[in-house]
């Protein structure tokens, strides 16, 4: 059998474990692991426990610039000599050439892009090269993520399985922490979901996580509605829901998970 | 076992230790040394690799050991020459740059290609069309000319694989073929191996040289500090009638369009032509050969040799795959390395020009383990680099 032309939610997690892997015996830093579309748009991402938050969107935008320059931020560095940093304007920033990226190659065309960021530019280029030998590995990778990243995938596993036996078109699923709304995963169904899913699924898991609330709660309950414009990620619409974790490292903590769903 | 694992047993055999080959199947060479272009560097190519990487300096310094080793062991090894045609000013500029390189590598007084002042013999040469003519008569008339280097030779590295095998055996060295290894278990430095067929096999040092399964080896032990991605190689074989018009290795650099293909075609050391390779990453259980990476090879020899019947001379096309590092940028590196967290272990993993860089492949890992606390004393016995003892295969 030859290699997917495709990356599914399936093969991204595989990607990822293969990444968390690498990451741990090589005992780096925990951090953030992104796998993106041929758009550049996310498939799936995850920060390990302990993982600075705000690699999570570096990660992100790394698997982004790798997937849509269509090269490896290696090489972008090379050929910029160093000074690629001044593309930045562009984009919203967005372009980001870190060691830490390389994109997906199948049948000679690429099909997506992987990100890490935690660690060094080395080990997150290393990482990420890690995620692309996992795409081309049939045998399973044991996951061996730390408790409150396992419990999460549980979560989410537990919301794909519900979309599927229920029949509902593919969602976004969305988990942040609860300290600063900040994603800890966010997985992107198969089946042809709408890119848009991601944003709208992550703002309403930031919401519910704001206030506690779900997030169509947040008018009647908390009283807050100041419409559009005072925070770009409060969204009042159905489909962010609290809901607390009593992981085994005794800490309680309160992420919140974002579904975006349809019904047909 | 591949090659570059009995090179390094055969290495380890000269020291005061016992060594066991662990191999999945029965007998030595059937992966990646079966399948490949069967070339060794041996002029200038070698020194026109990225100098600094591991790649450049296992290939160069395996330059002088390869007629030793060729000598010792008794196997064919025939200098046969390579041509790189020059088509246009841009072939021309990027072999400038490859001169150069090999030309000032050869400078160095330590270098294979040391020239001495007064005696001017390049590793590598221009040749201009009229000349191209009377070493390739049939080559293909965009050829403006070439870039020569005289030194490139040919072998069979299953042979060379069973003769080093043979000699290690010879030496003391022990092969458990038919045992694939399925866990490993570290105890402080003990590792135990276990395999599918139940043999335990315990060890304080292990030289981890599987080949293409390199990383799921390591992984036993989280020892991956390397990443690879198979690489498969579609070659095609054409017949003797085609092989006796070609005497040179002949190959041009691809377009962007022939991306990744390497296209090139020489004869091999049994007479027949040899034409490649088809590249694609794909899974390792993907060991079907794609009638699209045949045309590719015929059409690559056509290419090369217009003039030439290839597709009426197909004797056979077949598959093999490279471990490939750094497949995001193609700066394809060695790894023979000891990782930071897991002593007494070393990985080994070669891919393109493996071929060429392992005689010294067994010196460089003896120095690692030297290095790692192995205490090595040359055997009591003595060693005997030309001893052979058959019944390897199982």
């Amino acid at each position: 059998m030859s290699a997917p032309r495709t990356i599914t939610l399936d093969v991204a997690r595989k990607m990822i474990d293969a990444m968390i892997r690498y990451a741990r015996d090589n005992r780096v830093l925990p951090g953030s692991f992104a796998v993106v579309d041929e758009g550049g748009h996310v498939i799936a991402a995850e920060r390990r426990d302990n993982g600075l938050p705000a690699t999570f969107d570096i990660a992100i935008d790394k698997a982004w610039t790798a997937a849509t320059m269509k090269t490896s931020a290696r090489v972008l560095e090379v050929i910029t000599r160093g000074q690629g940093w001044r593309l930045n304007v562009k984009y919203g920033g967005r372009l980001t050439i870190i060691p830490g990226s390389v994109p997906v190659v199948s049948g000679n065309k690429v099909i997506g892009g992987i990100g890490h960021s935690g660690g060094s530019a080395e080990e997150d280029e290393a990482i990420a090269q890690a995620g692309l030998s996992a795409f081309y590995r049939e045998d399973h990778i044991d996951f061996t993520g730390e408790d409150m990243l396992r419990s999460l995938r549980r979560i989410a596993d537990a919301a794909i399985s519900h979309v599927i036996e229920k029949k509902l078109r593919p969602v976004a699923i969305t988990i942040v922490d609860e300290w600063g709304g900040w994603p800890v995963l966010i997985y992107r169904m198969d089946g042809g979901g709408p890119y848009g899913y991601i944003e709208a699924s992550r703002d309403r898991a930031w919401t519910a996580a704001a206030f506690r609330v779900p997030s169509d709660a947040v008018v009647n309950e908390v009283g807050i509605n100041y419409g559009v414009g005072w925070n770009e990620r409060l969204t009042v619409t159905a489909g962010g829901v609290p809901f607390r974790l009593q992981a085994q490292c005794s800490q309680w903590v309160l992420p919140v998970i974002g579904l975006r769903m349809i019904r047909k | 076992m591949a090659l570059l694992g009995v090179s390094v047993a055969r290495e380890l055999s000269q020291y005061n230790v016992s060594i066991a080959v662990i191999d999945r199947h029965n007998d030595v060479g059937l992966e990646s040394t079966t399948t490949n272009h069967n070339l060794v560097c041996q002029g200038g190519d070698s020194l026109t690799f990225r100098p600094g990487t591991l790649h450049a300096e296992l290939n160069v310094k395996s330059i002088p050991l390869w007629p030793k080793l060729a000598d010792e062991l008794g196997f064919p090894l025939r200098r046969i020459g390579g041509l790189w045609l020059i088509r246009d000013k841009a072939d021309f500029r990027r072999y400038l740059r490859l001169y150069s390189r090999a030309f000032k590598s050869s400078l160095e007084p330590n270098a294979p290609y040391y020239i001495p002042e007064g005696s001017f013999q390049p590793p590598l040469e221009f040749v201009d069309r009229k000349r191209l003519l009377d070493m390739e008569p049939y080559i293909t008339p965009s050829a403006l000319g070439a870039l020569h280097d005289p030194n490139l030779c040919i072998t069979d590295p299953v042979k060379v694989a069973k003769a080093l095998a043979e000699n290690a055996r010879a030496n003391g060295v022990e092969f458990l073929l038919n045992q694939e290894v399925v866990r490993i278990e570290r105890q402080g430095i003990t590792y135990s191996i276990y395999t599918r067929q139940g043999l335990v096999i315990k060890s304080t040092f292990v030289v981890n040289a599987a080949g293409i399964e390199v990383d799921r080896i390591a992984e036993m032990v989280g020892a991956r500090n390397f990443s690879i991605v198979p690489l498969k190689g579609t070659l095609t074989d054409f017949d003797e009638e085609v092989g006796r018009l070609i005497s040179h290795e002949v190959h041009v650099l691809p377009r962007i369009e022939d991306m990744p293909h390497v296209k090139a075609v020489l004869p091999n050391i049994y007479g027949l032509a040899r034409s490649g390779i088809y590249l694609e990453l794909t899974y390792r259980s993907d060991r079907v050969v794609r009638e699209e990476a045949v045309n590719h090879n015929i059409k690559v020899a056509k290419e090369l040799f217009p003039e030439i019947p290839f597709e009426k001379h197909v004797v056979k096309s077949f598959i093999g795959f490279m471990a490939y590092t750094n497949a995001d940028t193609g700066w394809h590196d060695f790894v023979v390395d000891i990782p930071d967290y897991v002593p007494n272990w070393v990985n080994i993993v070669l891919g393109p020009a493996g071929v060429s860089a392992s005689p010294m492949l067994g010196k460089k890992v003896v120095e690692l383990l030297m290095q790692s606390g192995l205490r090595l004393e040359p055997k009591r016995g003595g060693f005997d680099p030309r001893a052979r003892r058959g019944g390897v295969q199982s």
